[in-house]
């Protein structure tokens, strides 16, 4: 991952604040340090410009005060009279004396006429004066007339004063050398550098005294000589001891020549206090900044580390790990927060555990569902495809549930479910077996180590489990389950191949009643030949292949009249006729049977109408299948049939199976209550191999019941199957309904049911089922009258 | 006293040929530059007789009033005595250092007792000690042809013998220097405009 410390929390934090701060204070320091240099260079500035005007105004006091002295001299009574007497001893001894007084470096008097008169110079030096050409003696000045003059290359004020008497007489001259101590003595007042310049007539600058060191005098003569140093502004010097600020100012020079002063103050001994300041606040900010550093880091890892924490929490918590909350100690909002994802986090996993049962459990049961089911199934078989053991699936279905749930209601139904699942949940010993609900009465058993041997004790031991009677209730009910089992690596290694052959097994295991069975792979043959099958069927059923044979049911009281029953016969192209047995079972499981029902419907009214037209007076029974009675717009297409082919609707019976009947009796009623509606008869067919008791039946709109052909073939051979039939003619007629025999093959047979006042008989000894054709034929034969004539004396 | 070459602009509005044996007048209208009339300018006539003439005012007076000498310019024949009565209320130092006559009169009030003797031609320009405004001109000449112009700038000198003269301007504002010498051959009574100096030349 790239390093970007501005994407995270404490990275921003802490680049805000030392940010903020560093910024605030180079602001500052550079204001101060700003500030302080222009209010120090303006100070400076101002320190001058007034050192300016003390030095002016010093000097001029300086002038008028030395002037002073002058006049003193040049009033004096006793020199003007030396003077007017020309009494030249007297005249230099009053300018000694009067230097004296004044302290003058250099005391002259000029005459009128230009002779010179001098005071001795106290360094005994002659000092020449021919250079004072500006004092003409023969206009002396007014007044006091004060000068620079450059002499000798000294600087001296020179101070000229008239000597009159009353007219002007001649001029004393009083004369101060500028020198260093000058320059010093004015320097402390005005609190500056002061240097004393000059030129000469060729405007060569020279310093003639200062209180500069001697290399920045140096400096200061070069910047002089090139014109640097104005009279206005100020200046700043750069020199080898820091920068100068500078100003000129011009003193009194005779003509051709320049005097002045420049006043200095050095920049950097100012701005020292500004320097000083500037360091403490440098330090200052450091220590600030370093401060605020490590406290925004502080106060960063503070938000930044809790917040992390969370993170790690929710991402656990993103995984399916609900673990405990990170310990944080940290401020009330984050504690807040922790203390919201803690309490998130348990709702989750509480949550997900209510997910999780609703979606891997049975919420009626508690048992496992299907998704769960596979899960374990799917982890069983890659554990056994590791280790190359066996295990079995098993599917259990129970027998005539829907009836339970219909006729007692679908609390005990729930009840049941609930019963059957707990007792197999006991009857699993080991703790790896897995029981499941697949949906409706479909249960499911993983046995993930056993093979087929241990399963089938495992299979014995649920059925046993199952057989002791159940009070739900307080209804005692007797269930019955069947069970496929499939094992594995045998018949397959997937979900999907296991389910589907335990569901085989368990059809086979229902069909042969025999509770449980192994799938074979024979079931699985034919299961490939019905998968055939069913395209043929199709095809025969939209290409006519399908014709209609008929049986006769005799009249045994009046062997008179008769019916016929509709039977299917598929006249296949290659394989010839093909029996009932051999499609109707198959047609009814994949719910084919609905077109086949409505083909035999339509043939048979057609046939029916038909044979009405020809004068042949017959009712025509048609079997109608447990899928049929459950589809809702069969008497919808029932009575359009006879509408369009304008049969009676008294001709036709529809036989129905009681256990068609008993799957779903509650819809199966209804069905039947619309047919009889429409004016039809019903027939109960095959009685005798199902459950149901005749009290029963007796709820249901039926006028018929047909005994079924194996307790009527066995009647010669087995009297319990006479006292059967006999019992069921008997109840039969006492509830009011016709009784037909099937399967009568004889003579025999038809004696004795003649005997137990069967209603009406059918079988081979009539005749098989043939084609309408065929029939017509039968009929012209009247042979059947005898033999009822014969067997039941009538 | 040095007598720089000055030149004089003389105009003579009239001059008669005939020697007079009484005595002539001699008005004068002195004028500046540019034509403005010169107060306080001396005008006086030389002959090669006029030095022995005998002084014809012994006396002159210079008032010192509200610390001014009164008159500010004097002039007196060589030999005239001159008192300097103190009119103010103050004391008085006059002192003079010129060649023509030093002296001093030391802190008088009044009229001092004595009066000074001038007895040498020339120009004394006299001050006060005390007082260092006042100044006061006398020029002393050996004639006793002299006169003062007046505001108007008139003088007038009378009792002239006619005769050649020499006439000398002088003014006090050019105290080493004189106005102006004309030879003037007197008559009878004459008038005449005199231009002098009375700056130095710039």
């Amino acid at each position: 991952m790239k390093f970007r410390p501005f994407k995270t929390l404490q990275g921003r934090i802490f680049g805000f604040f030392f940010g903020l701060l560093l910024i605030t204070q180079l602001g500052s320091i550079l204001i101060t340090s700003t500030i302080g240099y222009s209010i120090m260079g303006r100070m400076l500035g101002d320190e001058l410009r007034s050192g300016k005007q003390v030095f002016m105004r010093l000097f001029e006091q300086n002038t008028a005060f030395l002037g002073q002295g002058a006049r003193i001299l040049a009033a004096d009574y006793g020199f003007r009279e030396a003077v007017g007497s020309n009494d030249a001893d007297t005249i230099v001894s009053a300018l000694d004396n009067h230097s004296a007084r004044i302290k003058a470096d250099l005391m002259l008097f000029i005459g009128r006429d230009g002779e010179v008169y001098q005071s001795a110079e106290k360094s005994g030096k002659t000092i020449d004066i021919s250079g004072l050409r500006w004092l003409d003696p023969t206009q002396p000045p007014r007044d006091t007339l004060a000068l620079i003059e450059r002499i000798d290359g000294q600087l001296y004020q020179l101070i000229a004063v008239p000597v009159t008497a009353p007219l002007p007489i001649g001029i004393v001259v009083a004369g101060f050398r500028i020198d260093a101590t000058t320059a010093q003595d004015i320097g402390n007042i005005t609190h500056t550098e002061v240097s004393f310049i000059s030129h000469g007539t060729r405007s060569d600058w020279q310093i003639n005294a200062s209180t500069l060191p001697a290399p920045l005098a140096a400096t200061l003569g070069q910047a002089l000589n090139t014109n640097q140093i104005g009279e206005k502004t100020i200046v700043e010097l750069q020199t080898q001891q820091g920068r100068y600020l500078g100003l000129r100012a011009s003193l009194p020079s005779p003509d051709g020549q320049a005097a002045g002063v420049v006043l200095q103050k050095s920049l950097d001994r100012s701005l020292e206090p500004f320097y000083d300041l500037r360091n403490k606040l440098l330090i200052l900010g450091a220590i600030g900044l370093i401060l605020s550093a490590l406290s925004s880091l502080a106060i960063a890892r503070g938000i930044s580390r809790p917040i992390k924490a969370l993170a790690g929490f929710a991402t656990k918590i993103a995984q399916g790990d609900y673990g405990e909350k990170p310990v944080i100690a940290s401020t009330t909002e984050i504690a807040e927060l922790t203390e919201a994802f803690d309490h998130m986090s348990r709702e989750i996993a509480s949550r997900e555990t209510h997910i999780l049962q609703l979606a891997y459990s049975d919420t009626l049961t508690g048992l496992p569902n299907r998704t769960m089911f596979h899960d374990r199934l799917q982890q069983a078989i890659n554990m056994t495809g590791r280790v190359g053991k066996p295990l079995t699936v098993m599917l259990m279905d129970l027998d005539h549930f829907k009836y339970v749930n219909d006729s007692l209601g679908h609390h005990i139904g729930d009840l049941l479910l609930k019963e059957v699942a707990s007792r197999l949940q006991h009857t699993l010993q080991r703790g790896s077996d897995t029981v499941a609900r697949l949906g409706g009465d479909e249960f499911a058993i993983l046995l993930p180590t056993a093979d087929i041997p241990n399963a089938r004790k495992v299979a014995r031991a649920l059925l046993s489990a199952l057989e002791a009677p159940m009070t739900l209730d307080g209804q005692i009910i007797d269930v019955r389950g069947s069970i496929g089992m499939a094992s594995s690596p045998q018949h397959g290694s997937d979900i999907t191949a296991l389910l589907r052959c335990a569901d085989v097994a368990m059809y086979q295991a229902k069909r042969n009643s025999s509770g449980f069975a192994e799938y074979d792979a024979h079931y699985d043959h034919n299961t490939l030949e019905r998968l055939s099958l069913m395209s043929e069927l199709r095809e025969a059923v939209e290409h006519n292949h399908l014709v209609l044979y008929y049986q006769p049911k005799v009249d045994l009281k009046t062997s008179l009249t008769y019916s016929v029953e509709a039977l299917v016969r598929w006249v296949h192209p290659q394989r010839g006729l093909v029996p009932p047995d051999s499609f109707i079972p198959f047609a009814e499981q994949t719910g084919y049977i609905k077109a086949i029902t409505n083909w035999v419907l339509n043939e048979g009214v057609k046939q029916c109408a038909a044979w009405k037209r020809d004068g042949i007076d017959v009712n025509i029974s048609i079997n109608i299948s447990a899928r049929d009675l459950m589809n809702a717009d069969l008497p919808v297409y029932f009575a359009a049939l006879l509408q369009e082919y304008g049969c009676p609707p008294e001709r036709i019976c529809l036989e129905i199976t009681e256990s068609a009947i008993l799957d779903d009796p509650a819809h199966a009623m209804e069905n039947l209550r619309r047919l009889e509606a429409i004016g039809c008869k019903l027939s109960i067919d095959d009685y005798g191999t199902g459950y149901s008791s005749l009290a029963y039946l007796k709820r249901l709109p039926v006028g018929e019941l047909k005994i079924d052909r194996s307790f009527v073939m066995n009647m010669m051979n087995d009297p319990n199957d006479v006292i059967i039939v006999r019992s069921t003619i008997d109840l039969a007629h006492n509830l009011g309904l016709r009784v037909v025999a099937e399967g009568v093959e004889n003579e025999a047979i038809l004696n004795q049911l003649c005997k137990l006042g069967c209603d009406q008989a059918q079988g081979y000894l009539f005749s098989k089922a043939v084609s309408a054709d065929d029939f017509t034929a039968w009929i012209s034969t009247q042979l059947w009258r005898d033999q009822v004539k014969v067997a039941c004396r009538v | 006293m040095k007598r720089a070459c000055a030149y004089v602009t003389l105009f003579l509005s009239a001059l008669a040929g005939i020697p007079p044996a009484h005595a002539v007048t001699l008005t004068l209208q002195i004028r500046d530059a540019r034509g403005a009339a010169v107060e306080d300018a001396v005008v006086y006539l030389m002959s090669n007789q006029t030095h022995r003439m005998p002084v014809k005012n012994a006396t002159l007076r210079i008032d010192q009033v509200d610390k001014t000498f009164v008159p500010l310019v004097s002039v007196a024949q060589t030999g005239t005595r001159v008192s300097f009565p103190n009119k103010d209320n103050i004391r008085h130092h006059v002192y003079s250092f010129s060649s023509a006559k030093k002296f001093e009169i030391k802190l008088y009030a009044d009229t001092p007792s004595q009066p000074v003797l001038f007895d040498k031609p020339g120009v004394v320009v006299m001050g006060c000690n005390i007082h260092d405004n006042m100044v006061a001109h006398l020029l002393l000449v050996d004639t006793p042809f002299f006169a003062k112009s007046d505001r108007q700038g008139n003088a007038r000198i009378d009792g002239l013998p006619p005769g050649d003269y020499s006439l000398i301007a002088w003014y006090y504002m050019r105290p080493d220097k004189d106005a102006g010498v004309i030879p003037l051959s007197l008559k009878t009574d004459t008038t005449r405009t005199l231009t002098i100096r009375t700056r130095n030349p710039e």
